[in-house]
């Protein structure tokens, strides 16, 4: 359903990421793993578009998908970048109305979906997304790509810097999400418990490529590989 | 002191501080907003008031003549955007650079073309009159003015879906992209709103202040001091900011001398800005 296929990019000449190639089928949920620095968020910004693609290509649905960011996002790519990035002087509503409207949904509807999703951003509605704690300014990224209805999700580190209950409410919820609505989600993160937790199968990469692809169970069993590329 | 003398000072002081006020909000929407040090916002409030001039003289109404203004403003506004402050978003110095090339080019293109006198096209006659004192109606009705345009911004900025775009994408371009916002066309967009509005403010004041090539800088100054004692809620803190400053600075001029009036005007703009570096809006937690 959504592929990268032989990703090449990075920033001005330096080459980050080399020849990646990543697939995630409908309503799947696939890990990206990987220690910091070996070009998982390149990846992710490469998928949305945001870096120039050296070589390489996106594909949604077996067609290219379209070269400039805002048009990627309303082909259905949704993205909760790594540092969240939500829109500080403007209220939590706003954040996620501004979402809904610009791919043509409804906001209010939006806002009210995302409010009884994540009831803990119903006390911050009015408040400006900038004033909001980390876990909260996460869950209100997460729930702005959500508005934006996407057939893919791309998360990048959404555990950073969270803390613990708000990483398992996150989990519980992105598996409800790809449950009952079918948004397949390709997630970045280090954090190699939260990957078990939610997905079913995962890329490890390495110094800018895909050096292993595997599946929860074997990632679950071999400590080897564990100890070797994540050192957990 | 007679009660219609105080009502007389009150009433033209604060049409001294709504005429401030309508001069400011375009400069609101560009600095405030976007960030964008336009040292050339004075020059295409001056565009304004040559457009409507210029309307007027080719026998066009003078409430036609104010759209048009906008509509010229807001066209140059957005190739200015296009051409020069697209590239040097966040990037001070070069914008102030660059964009205080462009007012001496606007100045200069002026005076070639209108010279550097030019006639005014008279006031609307009609008059207020308070007791013993009769007060022009036209710059009274600038109060009315200024606060339609502030209430248009605020709605505008606040309501619409095209509001919460600018803002989405002037505070996070690349963030913006990424939800679907083409952040590009939304900022030449803002840009040329903000263009706009000075434009209109240059026509609609044109019964008062004449147009000449240097009528620009008559205001800038002055605005840009009531932005920055703003602060981040832009146009809220504008509205107060002018009130506060152009109709403090009237009052004293009315009691002392104009110099004191100005005196008044930038000695608590200093006083505030030493209580408030960030401008007196740095705490609100409110958006505009």
């Amino acid at each position: 359903m959504f592929r990268i296929v032989n990703a090449t990019g990075g920033y001005g000449k330096t080459v980050i990421i080399r020849d990646v190639s990543i697939a995630v089928d409908k309503a799947e949920i696939v890990a990206l793993l990987g220690r910091n620095g070996v070009g998982k968020s390149t990846l992710m910004r490469f998928a949305m578009a945001l870096i120039p693609a050296l070589s390489g290509h996106v594909e949604i649905d077996g067609r290219n998908a379209p070269e400039a960011p805002a048009k990627r996002a309303k082909a259905g790519v949704g993205y909760v970048p790594q540092g969240r990035y939500v829109f500080p002087r403007m209220t939590v509503t706003e954040n996620i109305g501004v979402a809904a409207e610009t791919n043509g949904h409804s906001g209010r509807l939006a806002v009210e979906t995302a409010l009884r999703e994540f009831p803990m951003l119903r006390p911050k509605a009015d408040d400006l997304a900038g004033g909001l704690s980390g876990g909260q300014q996460q869950v209100l990224a997460l729930a702005r790509a959500l508005a934006t209805k996407p057939k893919i999700l791309l998360l990048d580190e959404p555990t950073e810097g969270v803390q613990p209950s708000i990483i398992d409410e996150m989990a519980g919820i992105l598996k409800r999400i790809n449950r009952e609505r079918g948004v397949a989600i390709l997630v970045a993160e280090q954090d190699l418990d939260f990957c078990l937790s939610i997905a079913t199968r995962a890329y490890v990469m390495e110094k800018g490529s895909v050096q292993l692809e595997t599946d929860r169970e074997s990632l679950r069993t071999d400590k080897k590989l564990q100890q070797q590329l994540l050192g957990v | 002191m007679e009660l219609d003398y105080l009502a007389t000072v009150l009433l033209s002081s604060l049409s001294s501080a709504s005429i401030l006020l309508i001069a400011t909000i375009g400069l609101a929407v560009v600095f405030g907003l976007m960030g964008v040090i336009n040292l050339a916002h004075g020059e295409f409030l001056m565009i304004g008031a040559y457009a409507a001039l210029t309307a007027t003289q080719y026998g066009i109404p003078f409430v036609i003549a104010i759209p048009i203004a906008i509509a010229v403003t807001m066209t140059i506004g957005a190739v200015v955007e296009v051409l020069i402050i697209r590239r040097l978003y966040g990037r001070l110095f070069d914008t102030m650079l660059a964009t205080w090339g462009l007012s001496i080019a606007f100045y200069q293109l002026a005076v070639l073309i209108f010279g550097t006198v030019t006639p005014g096209i008279g006031m609307p006659q009609f008059n207020l009159r308070i007791g013993n004192y009769s007060l022009a109606g036209y710059p009274l009705l600038m109060i009315a003015v200024a606060a339609v345009a502030t209430v248009f911004v605020y709605v505008l900025m606040t309501r619409t879906v095209y509001g919460m775009k600018a803002r989405a994408a002037i505070q996070m371009p690349e963030m913006a992209r990424a939800i679907g916002i083409e952040s590009a066309r939304v900022n030449t967009l803002t840009f040329a709103i903000g263009c706009g509005l000075a434009g209109f403010a240059g026509a609609v004041l044109l019964p008062i202040v004449p147009a000449t090539p240097s009528m620009g800088f008559a205001f800038v100054i002055k605005a840009f001091l009531t932005v920055v004692v703003a602060g981040p809620v832009t146009l809220t803190g504008s509205a107060l900011t002018a009130v506060g400053l152009g109709g403090g600075a009237s009052v004293t001029a009315s009691f002392l001398t104009s110099v004191a009036g100005d005196a008044f005007f930038f000695l608590i703009t200093a006083f505030l800005l030493w209580l408030y570096p960030l401008g007196i809006t740095a705490k609100w937690r409110t958006k505009m």
